[in-house]
């Protein structure tokens, strides 16, 4: 064996390599079968500009997988996304100068997920519970303060964090490449990730070996409002307008990924090339269908299936370690 | 009843009546082997009327594979059974009842909600009246007969989960006679009954070894099974090492023929000289747990805490290792407090913890061993905020070394070794952050005989380095030959404090349970404390 053979993505036994395989394998066959099914396809533009498309999913995928891991999870993203996007147009709006509104808009979500993080481990509430609940409430808040009203007109600049282009390649693509390497660095190689990898499998193992498991959680749902905010920011910037109805059913779109991605949504197993690749199937799928024609409901209905697939493969995979 | 159980019964009273000397029954050569793993290979094994029969190992050395064997759950891939001299095939437990072979599990399968009449007359016809009713009354009183017989009597009425485990056992005992078993199998009988209650148990297998039946007593126990055997077989790894009479045996002996190892190495402990106080807990409280719990202990020092489970030894320990939050009270080591808020501030303070429970407080079992080793400290092991896997597989590595871990590499789960083995890796992780101060809960819970005696050793060598030792144990033999000064506790208070020399087993039995020291209470009941109790 190599020096090597202690690299904490080996901490956990198993196949992962072999469902990344899969799902790498599921994605070539897609871009095959789609590129037969429409001619723009498999032009590069069109490759690349689907990834417009999937950077705010992403984004929310990278934390969602680490909350997963710890058998977690995050109902809020969605509603979260829109009280963020709300807060900047308002804020903008009413005079306050955008790049003020953009720091309100990300201490916003900051403070949206510390209170989930609170909630959750301060009155030890279970995750689902407290993101149902706040799935309503931050809608709730988003809509009352915009009046369900629309703000647009956003100064030139700001356009650039969803539109702008580098050559061919769109700019948010390297927002993400940054966040992916980030998240992924942090969770297989820090102790953190360890931590995160540890509460997974065995919450009270964690605690009497001295793992903040609190602090670690609250880190976890705050850094997910982070970057719900970064999605929201970009995702404003993209469609240069901000509504309180934006990110309505993300959670699923983020959630699907992230289970398609291979990780248990019991908690204790998860990668972030696995969420990667899951956000990206899901998004050329879409992508290439409708570029086939094929009618939004059905691609709605395919995806479902995709999903189903997914997650029996993956049983099937855990099933055959144990 | 069946056709064939009648046929069965009808054939084995048939035999007790025709020969005396065959055995009741008799395992010839068998094997058995589940998938690649050979559970027990070409053991030979009988009972005669009227003996009591013991059966010893270590854990995974075969007896419960016997026991199955005989009690008609599993078939023999080799050898043969044979009953009062004749070749059988047991296809389920019922054929075995049916020949005269009684189990009494270590798990009773009873029905709860029934009383004890009723229980007894599971299976078997009730006696009825003249137009079909069941006569209670009837069942009743045979059942107090049947109990009456082993000089037994409590309520036949009431539900028996309202019984003792103890009452509960001799009904099983009542009922296997009922059946005229010819032949009792009991497994582990007084893992679950007080000293009074198993004095009575082995005067109940007197009684039965007089009417001829015959007994098969599987235990942990040496101490016992040298009060009740009349032979002693000697099972290790699947391999039958000896039977012999129990008289030509002593434990030291059959501890030898289980391990190859004898009983000096097991408990060995050399005198120490303790240093200054390196843990001080002061008037410690949690209301309901345990109240004004104070204690120190001298680096070099192994303190025992005895107790009856449910004492609050636990919760003490957990309660100074910040799992548990302290209602009043503080802890100080090598004289500075340390905050009672979590566990990592009592790991930098320099105490360490192994929990009760291995597998779901000690391990993060998908984890591996290095992984496991290194969760403490991962901090100390990160360079740039990231962990550096070379530092990380050294210090796992030595401490493999170091503790004889054995059964797997460092990079593998922690998952594949053994009881024993697991649970070194669990001492790993506590030793790692190098405390001062150690706090051990039951160390040696269900680890085999060889991990066991390599435990005490770690410990004996952590105490000599200058360590503080805490070591909380419900065997006795162990608290007793490791301990420099042994705590008793009871019902959440330090019962009585006893040194080495004044910590004999019938002391900390008074205190533990509450009879007042000085009335040898250990002399009365018939039944000594398990003399060496090899696992658990």
């Amino acid at each position: 064996m190599s020096a090597n053979q202690l690299r904490p993505l080996d901490v956990l036994k198993g196949v992962r390599f072999t469902r990344e395989l899969v799902l790498l394998c599921l994605l070539i066959v897609l871009v095959v079968v789609l590129g037969q099914m429409s001619p723009v396809f498999f032009t590069v533009g069109n490759l690349l500009n689907t990834s417009r498309f999937f950077v705010e999913v992403g984004l929310i995928a990278l934390g969602m997988t680490l909350i997963i891991i710890t058998g977690g999870i995050d109902l809020s993203v969605g509603a979260a996304m829109a009280l963020v996007a709300v807060t900047v147009g308002l804020a903008h709006q009413s005079g306050v100068p955008m790049a003020l509104a953009l720091v309100l808009g990300l201490a916003v979500g900051l403070a949206a997920g510390l209170f989930n993080g609170l909630m959750i481990t301060r009155l030890d509430l279970h995750p689902l519970v407290v993101t149902l609940g706040t799935f309503a409430l931050f809608r709730g808040i988003a809509l009352g303060v915009s009046g369900g009203g629309a703000v647009s007109s956003f100064p030139q600049w700001f356009e650039y964090f969803g539109q702008f282009y580098l050559g061919p390649v769109p700019g948010q693509l390297f927002v993400f490449i940054a966040a992916v390497t980030a998240v992924w660095l942090l969770l297989s190689r820090t102790p953190f990730g360890r931590y995160v990898y540890a509460i997974g499998n065995n919450e009270e193992a964690a605690r009497f070996s001295g793992v903040p498991v609190r602090r670690v959680k609250v880190v976890l749902y705050t850094g997910i409002g982070v970057l719900v905010s970064m999605a929201a920011v970009i995702y404003t910037s993209r469609v240069s307008t901000s509504r309180a109805d934006f990110g309505a059913g993300l959670e699923l779109d983020v959630i699907s990924a992230v289970v398609l991605g291979g990780a248990s949504i019991y908690g204790g197993s998860g990668t972030i090339a696995g969420t990667v690749l899951g956000v990206v199937i899901i998004a050329t799928l879409r992508n290439g269908l409708s570029l086939a024609g094929v009618e939004t409901t059905w691609q709605v209905f395919l995806l479902g299936v995709l999903l189903i697939a997914a997650v029996f493969v993956n049983e099937f995979f855990r099933r055959r370690e144990e | 009843m069946s056709a064939i159980e009648a046929s069965a019964q009808s054939r084995v009273e048939h035999r007790a009546a025709a020969a005396v000397h065959p055995p009741i029954f008799r395992l010839a050569g068998v094997t058995k082997r589940f998938g690649g793993v050979t559970a027990v290979e070409a053991v030979d094994f009988d009972l005669r009327r009227g003996e009591v029969h013991a059966q010893v190992g270590e854990n995974g050395a075969g007896k419960s594979t016997l026991v199955k064997l005989v009690g008609g759950l599993y078939v023999p891939d080799e050898g043969r059974v044979e009953v009062g001299g004749e070749v059988v095939q047991f296809s389920s437990p019922r054929d075995s009842e049916a020949a005269g072979i009684a189990m009494i599990p270590q798990e009773l399968d009873l029905f709860l909600e029934l009383s004890a009449a009723e229980n007894l007359f599971v299976g078997r016809r009730r006696p009825r009246r003249p137009w079909g009713a069941l006569d209670w009354r009837q069942m009743e009183a045979r059942a107090r007969e049947q109990l009456g017989a082993l000089g037994v009597e409590f309520d036949v009425e009431a539900p028996v989960e309202r019984l003792s485990m103890a009452n509960r056992q001799i009904m099983l005992i009542a009922k296997a006679l009922m059946g005229d078993a010819a032949a009792v199998v009991m497994d582990e009988p007084t893992s679950s009954l007080t000293e009074r209650e198993a004095a009575r148990l082995f005067r109940i297998i007197d009684e039965l070894t007089a009417r001829g039946v015959g007994v098969v007593y599987i235990s942990h126990r040496l101490g016992e099974v040298f009060m009740v055997a009349d032979r002693i077989t000697v099972l290790r790894d699947g391999q039958h090492v000896r039977t012999a009479p129990a008289s030509e045996l002593d434990s030291e002996e059959v501890v030898r023929l289980m391990v190859g190892r004898s009983l000096d190495e097991l408990f060995s402990r050399g005198g120490h000289e303790a240093g200054d106080v390196a843990l001080e807990v002061r008037g410690l409280t949690r209301t309901g747990e345990f109240e004004d719990i104070d204690l120190t202990v001298r680096h070099g020092e192994v303190v025992g805490i005895a107790g009856l489970i449910g004492a609050g030894r636990t919760e003490l320990a957990q309660t100074i290792f910040g799992v548990r939050a302290a209602e009043r009270g503080e802890v100080l080591v090598d004289g500075e407090p340390v905050e009672l808020d979590s566990p990592a501030a009592a790991m930098e303070a320099g105490i360490g913890y192994v929990p009760e429970e291995r597998q779901s407080q000690g391990l993060v079992l998908p984890f591996t061993i290095a992984a496991n080793i290194s969760l403490s400290i991962l901090g100390r092991l990160s360079r740039l905020g990231f962990v550096a896997s070379q530092r990380e597989r050294e210090t796992a590595d030595g401490f493999a070394e170091q503790l004889a871990i054995r059964g797997a590499r460092v990079s593998e789960p922690v998952s594949r070794l053994s009881g024993g083995n697991q649970q070194k890796v669990v001492l790993a992780k506590s030793l790692a952050g190098g405390p001062q101060v150690l706090l051990l809960d039951e160390p040696t819970r269900g680890v085999d005989v060889g991990a066991k005696s390599e435990i005490y050793r770690l410990i004996d060598r952590l105490a000599s380095e200058g360590r503080a030792i805490v070591l909380i144990s419900s065997e006795l033999e162990e608290v007793l030959s490791m301990a420099d000064r042994v705590l008793v506790m009871r019902e959440g208070r330090v019962s009585a404090e006893l040194s080495r020399e004044e910590a004999t087993q019938e002391r900390v039995i008074a205190a533990a349970t509450g009879v007042a020291v000085g009335e040898d209470e250990g002399a009365e009941g018939a039944a000594p404390a398990a003399s060496v109790d090899t696992e658990r």
